[in-house]
């Protein structure tokens, strides 16, 4: 993606296009994460790249441009449906039905990964994702959520522990899990 | 690397690159399969996730964003771009004469501000709406002192007001504040005191739900904001005159 300042609104224009095609799906992905519902997550992604359209212009470098998108989304997630949406359909068995694996065993199992990383709250939820769908490094999760690395450090040990334990149950029990190992 | 360090950071990162990871993880066999589970799981995790699409049509509404302000522009020719520079002119002239004009606007910084507010606003007003019950006007100064660096003077206009929650809160990085929260006609009103750079004008605060205003004040910053339709003015002199600095 280009580095080049944006003096006009084509350029402008082909900017932002490449964002979206290069991004929206990750983005969407994130949104529907983050509030668990596909029309919610589709209005989100809306609203985000609105914002970013209209404030391209601060977005020096396109390589920073899925972290800028994330921290924009938690934001107007935040602003629009976190605290008064009401609590309505949890992540949809539709979606898992019409995914590409059509094995009833696949199904299965993703319908229980789907269960448990719903079922982690949502501060271990949060930097499991953007670690592992989103890429990121503990430094720059921590910067999109405004938390130190220490912390995010200790959220994720304590997300996969949980994780672990459900798919991998019989393993011996970890007792490190439940102490705060880097806060 | 011991084997309680190598654990932490396998589960925070079972994808860790660094040589000291990999030769740690070498060390012995449980370790290898430790950190195999906790990949196998990362795949597991990454491809649930990412069974998630968007709905098709999305990426094309999105590219759709400002479509109608370029085909206005690129619509305007002959008559039309005339018509277009006259109503240019009367805004223009319209603008000069309006004392806003010379008003300072709200920086980015500023409105990244009011951003954070009413995201703390949302975050604590379950709390608060929820609240009936007097704080003593000797509490509120504690919560003032501690949080804000600063309290109220002995004022009757302050103290006929039914605070109802007091405690410090962190809408801006690195600065603490004081939220009091107060109950008007329309339901709760906020009143945020936060010692940090003030903003570089008065500007309101505004969403589909709260109204108000940030004001720089002395120290940092005051913030009273309130459900739409809810008149604060009485408020913001009440609070600004008897709200005093000790810091």
């Amino acid at each position: 993606m280009s580095e080049t300042p944006v003096f006009d609104d084509s350029a402008k224009r082909q900017r932002y296009q490449l964002i979206v095609d290069t991004l929206y799906q990750d983005v969407y992905r994130y949104a529907y994460w983050l509030c668990k519902n596909g029309a919610l997550a589709e209005d989100l992604v809306q609203e985000t790249f609105l914002r970013a359209w209209r404030s391209l212009d601060s977005l020096q470098n396109d390589k920073a441009a899925k972290a800028w998108l994330f921290t924009i989304l938690r934001r107007e997630n935040a602003r629009l449906y976190e605290r008064y949406r009401p609590d309505i359909v949890d992540i949809e068995d539709q979606t898992i039905a019409d995914s590409f694996d059509n094995e009833p065993d696949q199904r299965m199992d993703r319908k229980l990964l789907h269960d448990a990383i719903e079922s982690l709250d949502k501060d271990y939820r949060e930097p499991l994702l953007l670690q592992v769908v989103g890429g990121f490094s503990g430094k720059e999760i921590a910067e999109i959520l405004d938390l130190n690395n220490n912390t995010v450090m200790t959220r994720l040990f304590r997300a996969r522990g949980k994780l672990k334990h459900v798919f991998f149950p019989d393993g011996e029990p970890d007792e490190t899990l439940d102490e705060p190992q880097y806060e | 690397m011991d084997d309680l360090e190598f654990k932490k950071r396998a589960y925070a990162n079972p994808n860790e690159q660094s040589a000291e990871f990999l030769a740690a993880a070498n060390a012995s066999e449980e370790r290898i399969q430790l950190l195999k589970q906790l990949q196998a799981l990362d795949k597991r995790v990454a491809a649930a996730a990412n069974s998630i699409t968007a709905p098709e049509g999305l990426a094309a509404k999105l590219k759709a964003v400002d479509s109608n302000v370029v085909s206005i522009k690129a619509n305007n020719t002959g008559f039309k771009r005339y018509i277009a520079i006259a109503a240019s002119f009367v805004l223009a002239i319209g603008l000069a004469l309006s004392p806003s004009l010379f008003s300072p606007r709200p920086s980015a910084a500023d409105l990244q501000f009011h951003d954070d507010v009413l995201v703390h606003v949302y975050k604590e007003v379950a709390r608060f709406d929820l609240s009936r019950e007097d704080v003593s006007f000797t509490q509120i100064n504690t919560v003032l002192e501690r949080e804000a660096g600063g309290h109220f003077r002995d004022n009757e206009r302050i103290k006929q007001l039914h605070i109802k929650f007091a405690n410090g809160c962190n809408i801006a990085s690195n600065s603490r504040g004081a939220h009091i929260v107060l109950d008007g006609s329309k339901g709760s009103i906020s009143v945020i005191v936060v010692h940090n750079s003030p903003v570089s004008t008065t500007f309101d605060v505004k969403d589909s739900r709260f109204a108000g205003k940030i004001i720089p004040f002395g120290e940092g910053n005051l913030i009273i904001v309130g459900e739409k339709d809810e008149p604060l003015e009485a408020y913001e002199t009440v609070i600004a005159e008897a709200f005093e600095w000790t810091i």
